[in-house]
């Protein structure tokens, strides 16, 4: 007979390995030049998912009839580098942030992937969609059961990675793949903060476990063991993570770009699920927050801007994506600022509800013309637009001002690419530059066979 | 001030004499560009056309050509799909031959430089697939591969061994060595051994007798001077863009398309956005200068200096034309190369500029279409942008920013100019095809300079293109002979069952009676030698769509003693319809048809409460609906939503796992708030001119008499011993979810939208007492007892609903029962015919369960292939059913009804079918043709990341041009081939109908469409080929004998042949 301790330990080892297995199965087959066929990846999806959720339900279930809070699995430490006090550290561990999440996340991805079952039938990049989804539901699940920064770090960059590579799910086209990349650089950037964030964390506790970041006791009641001080280096660090995988100000830009790929994933990965990830950040470590005020500040400022800016954004776009795209941001902003001002389950609650709510909406999205259709017969008239207050308020020259930021996203598209990007692609550019003419110097000649290929060659089918 | 400006445009001042010839050439110019762009309108009304309309003045095979020249698109399959079909054998050798031959004309047997006849030359440049490539490529080949080693794998066995015979003989015969530097390159490549020539193993021949061979070559071409290159496309250097992408590696339209993009879909949106483009209705200049001047506006580097240009702009009042003027200045566009320049201009962002045009020109029934000249406008905005990206150019990668002139002449410098074809790709076609041919070395060393020069030439005129055009006749060709001695054999068959059955009849007691009731037909019926047919126990009026070909096939399978006709699916009723439960007319008809009279469906007493009660209850949950869905969007009601969004989970996870089940649950509730089931329509006119008002909505009863006249003359419906007691009128139309493009599935000729009504509507005159006194009047009597019924048929659920059962006299209550079980069945059996061509429907299961299959179709929200449409659609047959009754057809051809004994002298019920069937169906067909042969630049691409933009139309996600023609899951199965008419009438009478009908005359002498003719009496055909039509020999006599449609494609996926059904 096992004992209850068993049970969750292997639950919880279910939880995380029906996914990795898919993946698995996915990737090998095709590695090993067997790809399954579409209807055995359905019937492998359909059973990882199932078995995941019935795991993680169980979990929620044992964990309400024995009120047992958390829920630890340690997996070991997989690396360790004794000189530099370093280990990476796999534990994941269920309480009743994680749970839910966990939960979310397979029913969202279970959804949609009966969805793309059959929306992407006949589709040559089937499998790719497939072993990306895989990929990524194996990250979302890590992410939110994660029980040590750096298992947090790992599910973090599957999703990342999967992410880009549904956006530029079309690699044939030249759109998708620029804005597939563009998704991957603001991603990196997330990361890097994040990997500060982490690694201060383990100069200043030692390891990356939440439990040394927040001290002792389960979500939420737990309290940090951290100062102030470095809570709101640690806690910014984090922010500017949070800010750059949800698309917040004034990362924003790359939401609408992510619209690229096909409707069901941009459904579940930047509509629901992986926009939320970087609130889901902010939420597991809000011991942290609430240590630091200038930190809650700054939080709640983040959010409001971001929540404001995608509620102007949204009301100007005029495809369906786009403002969906900026919808959500809205309400990840909000979700932020209730992070900020301290609370804790109506995040969680509002997260789940508009994760569900935002998915239905873009699965549903091509049937736009036809409920405006239902809606013009039902009411008998032309729909109604219903100005806001405040655009009536505002003078004429202010308000086409306010018309022209909201429909160019804010600008702040360009405003990366001026005061971050181009700085930055200068000065490689000029260090190439210094390198050329030394190398040019030292041969005597051109050293560069590169710079002979033509700048752009059509590649065109020869119609000659 | 801009309108004042506007006003004062030099139109109508005769005075300013010198303005007014640049802009009205302008103008000119644009409207001609407008022609070339996409001619979709808004997608809620899809009407199929022809994509190269714009081209229709010339030949079939011209206009493609130009389409690749304007578009750069495909103008037929690539040519390995060709090869890949004659490998398959849907394309067969002696197809191609012929093909070839008849391309050829009477060249076929010229010598090529005394090497081949040109006919050989080209067939084998058709079967063998040739390397050509570029430069890097053909090195690559040469130096890493074992091209100058080996035999290529496709030379034949003897071939090879009478070349490598030859050359043995000649390089041992040292004293015939003439080729000084073969021998050179022999020896370099051999050294020593070549004074070991006897002793040669095979291998070391080949290679010498290849290596030779290709210097021969590259010595021979060499001589060859070298036409002028043409890039495909040619015309695709007028713009600055072309220049800088060349230049630059970057692509400036990259910058001008995301901006303008969203700029259009802002200005265009029908009501999306809550938030509207201030100024809009002063035009898209005037809203884009009004909106952009403004300071502390975008940061990007490329648009720094709009606003202040744009400032200048909003003070010197210009016109938009003013505005594109000093555009084409600035960018060094001459007089000469305007026109071009601007149609590539507004192609470059097509299905925008064409969306643009379509609302300014076509859209009236739109809530908010453009206003004129926003085409010209958007050019105009969109010629500044061009400035300011190249200035930006000039600064980012140039080092010049100060006038665009400066940038493209220093992008000029930077590229290179295109290189010709070089000596090797050309000596490399030649080196394949020696081998192929048998050619060996010696014989292409005593080629004088002219013979190379003309064997080049030969080879390198027949370009791919070339090449694929007669792949392309030779695919049709296989088709078309299959086709027309299908209808010769069956034609004939279908006669002498005639015969026998009349000959059965006179001698023994009508003995066969395969009905499946024992009821309804008179037997009693008189049954003369003469007229062996008897009369239909009841006859049915389908759409001449395709998709109804087996749905009547079906019909008559189970139901021997059924006549089905086919008539364009608005039976002759043209009108603007408004249902019960719909807020706005709606017209109900083909699309080039403007519809004078108003139809409403209305509630009657009895049940006006109801309906008032269910409308405002409508009503209220469609404003709370609507509600819902915009405040979700907005910041405060999305946080309510956001808490209550878990309840979604409910209808996201039932509607994608439950499709069916949550359909129905949703249509039960449904039900609640639909007008109540009893309606009629409000079909009679009092008052004297038609109008949507109370009083004139509907018709006279001598219009009324007309439409009946005119449908029932159509199908030669007209003798009162040839109606049946009961005529189901039957419309189709099509229904399912989560489909932008829902309106392309509908029926065409309802200009997209589903015929039920119309079809209600005839039945409704056709039974009226007072119109069949007024058709007695005019010579046509309708039996008394005869009673016409509705019908509506859903294409993707294949469901039929009747119209206004209760009306039906109740002396036809057991034969409808009948009838219904009939339909039933049939509606079974097609389904499960659709539904071999689905791969996720098994092709073992059960017919019910086929159903149940094709009914979820319509009702899932993740399937992107509702039906195949018209996919396939390869014929359209013109004349009575009786010869064409019982041929399977593979729901391939449109089936349009004509008895070409009752029509007049002067042809004129065959002229009017015609003047629709003909471009609506060639309309269909071609859409299809070239969403298929290029889905990227005719068709719209993949419908999976299609995103709805404006309420107007697809992009490819957030940011792309308008997606215009037919996505790809839609046509995945079709054959691209130009649609086969083939009409019971006389050459004569075809004739004189080209002579009449331009539009006809242009299809039909342009090759748009392959046109036949048949004879039902003889069965002989005659094929339309150059202008006259010719014989047609049948080829194919054996057709297939089998007993039901089910065994002869069950379990069969592809497309099939054709075969009688014996039954």
């Amino acid at each position: 007979m096992m004992t209850q301790d068993q049970i969750f330990h292997v639950l919880g080892v279910i939880v995380v390995a029906s996914p990795a297995l898919l993946l698995f199965m996915l990737g090998f087959t095709w590695l090993i030049g067997l790809p399954l066929s579409e209807r055995s990846t359905a019937r492998y999806t359909h059973a990882a998912v199932t078995i995941g959720l019935v795991a993680a339900a169980t979990i929620l279930g044992m964990m309400i009839a024995f009120n047992t809070r958390d829920v630890p699995i340690e997996l070991g430490n997989w690396v360790e580098i004794q000189e530099e006090h370093f280990h990476f550290h796999l534990k994941f561990a269920f309480d009743r942030l994680s749970v839910p999440f966990s939960l979310l996340s397979f029913v969202l991805c279970g959804t949609v992937g009966a969805f793309a079952n059959v929306y992407l039938h006949r589709e040559p990049g089937f499998r790719r969609f497939f072993l990306f989804y895989s990929m990524f539901l194996l990250g979302m699940v890590v992410s939110s059961v994660a029980g040590t920064i750096e298992t947090l770090f790992l599910g973090w960059e599957l999703v990342g990675v999967s992410s880009a590579l549904l956006v530029a799910f079309f690699h044939e086209r030249h759109e998708p793949v620029r804005n597939g990349q563009r998704v991957w650089s603001v991603y990196r950037i997330a990361d890097a903060a994040f990997l500060i964030a982490a690694l201060t964390l383990h100069h200043l506790t030692g390891a990356g476990d939440f439990d040394g970041l927040m001290g002792s006791g389960s979500w939420p009641e737990s309290v940090a063991s951290i100062d102030g001080q470095h809570a709101l280096i640690v806690g910014l660090l984090l922010l500017v993570a949070a800010a750059g995988k949800s698309g917040m100000v004034p990362f924003s830009g790359w939401l609408p770009r992510a619209m690229e790929g096909p409707t069901p994933s941009s459904a579940i990965f930047y509509g629901a699920l992986s926009v939320h990830l970087g609130a889901y950040l902010l939420l597991r470590v809000s011991p942290v927050l609430a240590v630091s005020v200038p930190l809650q500040v700054c939080v709640i400022l983040m959010g409001g801007v971001s929540a404001i800016f995608g509620a102007m954004a949204s009301r100007v776009q005029s495809d369906v994506k786009s403002a969906l795209a900026f919808a959500s941001l809205t309400q990840v902003g909000i979700i932020v600022v209730e992070i900020g001002f301290g609370l804790h389950y109506i995040p969680l609650v509002h997260m789940i509800g508009h994760a569900c709510l935002r998915t239905l909406q873009l699965l549903r999205a091509p049937s736009l013309l036809k409920d405006y259709q239902t809606l013009e017969n039902a009411i008998g008239a032309r729909l109604q637009k219903n100005p806001s207050v405040w655009e009536e308020l505002l003078a004429p020259r202010q308000r086409t001002w306010l018309y022209r930021l909201s429909l160019e996203r804010g600008y702040l598209d360009g405003f990366l690419n001026e005061y971050i990007v181009r700085p930055f692609v200068r000065a490689f550019r000029w260090a190439d530059a210094m390198e050329r003419r030394w190398t040019d110097f030292l041969i005597g000649t051109d050293s560069r066979e590169s710079d002979r290929v033509p700048a752009f060659d059509e590649s065109l089918e020869d119609l000659g | 001030m801009l309108e004042a400006a506007l006003k004062e445009l030099p139109e109508s001042t005769p005075s300013a004499c010198n303005e007014e010839h640049p802009l009205h050439d302008l103008r000119h110019g644009i409207e001609h560009a407008a022609h070339l762009l996409p001619a979709q309108g808004p997608i809620e009304v899809f009407v199929h056309h022809n994509t190269l309309h714009a081209f229709e003045d010339l030949s079939f095979h011209e206009a493609v050509k130009e389409g690749l020249r304007i578009y750069g698109a495909q103008p037929y399959l690539p040519e390995v799909r060709y090869r890949e079909m004659l490998l398959s054998g849907r394309i067969e050798v002696a197809d191609l031959e012929t093909a070839l031959r008849d391309d050829l004309g009477g060249r076929s047997d010229d010598l090529v430089s005394g090497l081949a006849t040109l006919h050989d030359l080209r067939m084998s440049m058709l079967r063998h697939p040739l390397q050509g490539g570029s430069d890097a490529e053909l090195r690559w080949l040469v130096a890493e591969t074992d091209a100058l080693e080996r035999f290529r794998d496709d030379v034949p066995f003897l071939v090879r061994e009478r070349m490598l015979d030859r050359t043995r003989e000649w390089l041992t015969d040292s004293g015939s060595l003439t080729g000084g530097d073969v021998r050179e390159d022999l020896i370099q490549k051999f050294g020593r051994r070549m004074q070991d020539m006897p002793n040669w193993d095979e291998t070391r021949w080949e290679s010498a007798l290849l290596l030779s061979l290709w210097r021969i070559c590259r010595s021979g071409v060499q001589s060859v001077p070298v036409s002028a290159p043409e890039l495909p496309g040619g015309s695709h250097a007028s713009r600055p863009r072309d220049i800088l992408l060349r230049a630059t590696g970057d692509d400036p339209d990259r910058y001008v398309h995301e901006f303008l993009i969203r700029f259009c879909g802002a200005f265009l949106d029908q009501g999306y956005a809550d938030w509207n483009l201030p100024d809009r209705d002063h035009g898209l200049f005037r809203a884009f200068v009004s909106v952009y001047r403004q300071s502390r506006g975008p940061v990007d580097r490329w648009l720094r200096n709009l606003s202040a240009e744009l400032k200048a702009l909003w003070q010197s009042t210009a016109t938009p034309e003013q505005s594109i003027l000093s555009s084409l200045e600035l960018l060094g566009i001459s007089a000469e190369q305007r026109d071009e320049f601007i149609e590539q201009t507004l192609l470059a962002l097509g299905g925008w500029a064409g969306m643009m045009w379509q609302m300014e020109s076509a859209a009236d029934w739109t809530v908010r279409p453009a206003p004129k000249g926003s085409l010209l406008e958007f050019l105009a905005v969109r010629l500044i942008l061009d400035h300011q990206a190249i200035l930006y150019f000039g600064e980012e990668y140039l080092g010049c920013n100060s006038s665009a002139h400066e940038v493209l002449d220093r992008a000029r410098q930077r590229v290179s100019p295109h290189e010709a074809t070089s000596v090797d790709r050309r000596a490399f076609l030649v080196f394949q095809l020696a081998q192929i041919m048998g050619w060996h070395p010696q014989q292409l060393l005593l080629l004088s300079n002219k013979e190379w020069a003309s064997l080049v030439r030969n080879i390198e005129e027949f370009t791919t293109v070339e090449r694929r055009r007669v792949f392309h006749e030779a695919f049709e060709r296989q088709y078309r002979e299959q086709a027309l001695s299908a209808f010769a054999v069956h034609s004939g068959r279908r006669r002498e069952q005639v015969r026998q059955s009349a000959s059965e009849s006179s001698t023994s007691k009508n003995s066969r009676d395969s009905e499946p009731s024992d009821h309804g037909k008179p037997t009693d019926q008189e049954q003369t030698a003469s007229s062996a047919k008897s009369r239909p126990a009841w006859q049915i009026v389908c759409c001449i769509d395709d998709r109804e070909e087996s749905f009547r096939r079906h019909l008559e399978e189970i139901d021997p003693s059924v006549e089905t006709f086919g008539a364009a699916g608005f039976f002759a009723v043209v009108m603007y319809y408004r249902g019960a439960a719909d807020a706005y007319f709606k017209p109900l008809c083909p699309g080039i048809v403007t519809p004078e009279h108003y139809v409403t469906e209305d509630v009657g007493y009895t049940f006006e409460g109801v309906n008032r009660q269910r409308a405002s209850s409508r009503k209220r949950i469609g404003r709370i609906t609507h509600q819902v869905h915009q405040r979700s969007r907005t910041f405060v009601g999305g946080i309510l939503t956001g808490l209550f969004g878990s309840l979604a989970t409910f209808p996201l996870v039932a509607r994608v796992l439950f499709p069916r089940l949550t359909s129905q649950i949703r249509k039960r509730f449904g039900e609640l708030l639909q007008p109540p089931p009893v309606t009629q329509l409000q079909l009679e006119r009092y008052e004297a001119s038609p109008g949507s008002s109370n009083g004139h909505v509907g018709y006279t009863l001598a219009e009324m008499a007309g439409i009946v006249q005119r449908l029932l003359q159509d199908i030669g419906l007209t003798k009162t011993e040839d109606f049946s007691r009961v005529v189901i009128i039957c419309g189709h139309g099509s229904s399912s979810i989560n489909n932008p493009h829902e309106s392309a599935y509908c029926c065409g000729a309802c200009a997209g939208k589903r015929g039920g009504p119309n079809a209600r509507a005839f039945a409704h005159m056709a039974n009226d007492f007072r119109v069949r006194n007024e058709l007695q009047k005019r010579g046509l009597t309708i039996p008394e007892e005869t009673t016409f019924l509705g019908a509506y048929h859903d294409t993707t659920s294949d469901s039929v609903v009747f119209y206004d059962l209760d009306r039906m006299p109740a002396s036809h209550r057991t034969e409808f029962e009948r009838i219904q079980k009939v339909i039933e069945e049939c509606r079974e059996r097609n389904a499960h015919e659709r539904c071999r061509r689905f791969v996720a429907a098994d092709l073992k299961l059960p017919q019910l369960e086929m159903l149940r299959h094709a009914e979820t179709r319509g009702e899932d929200l993740s399937q992107v292939r509702p039906e195949y449409n018209h996919a396939t659609d390869s014929m359209c047959i013109v004349g009575r059913r009786d010869w064409s009754r019982g041929l399977f057809l593979d729901r391939r051809a449109f089936l349009t009804s004509y008895d070409p004994t009752q029509d007049d002298a002067d042809n004129s019920v065959l002229f009017r079918i015609l003047a629709a069937a003909i471009p609506v169906c060639a309309g269909i067909n071609l859409e299809y043709y070239f969403s298929t042969v290029d889905n990227t630049r005719y068709g719209s691409g993949s419908k999976l990341p299609h995103n709805l933009v404006s309420l107007l139309g697809v992009m490819e996600g957030a940011c792309s041009d308008l997606r215009t023609g037919l996505y790809a899951q839609m046509v995945e199965i079709h054959e691209p081939m130009r649609l086969l008419f083939l009409i019971e009438t006389t050459p004569e009478a075809m004739l004189s109908i080209i002579r009449r009908h331009e539009g006809i005359a242009r299809l039909c002498l342009g090759g748009w469409v392959q046109l036949a003719l048949i004879d039902a009496d003889t069965s002989e055909i005659q094929l339309f080929r150059n202008g006259r039509f010719e014989p047609f020999d049948v080829s194919v006599a054996d057709l297939p004998e089998v007993a039901s449609s089910r065994d002869w494609y069950a379990e069969k996926r592809g497309n099939l042949g054709f075969a009688s059904i014996d039954s």
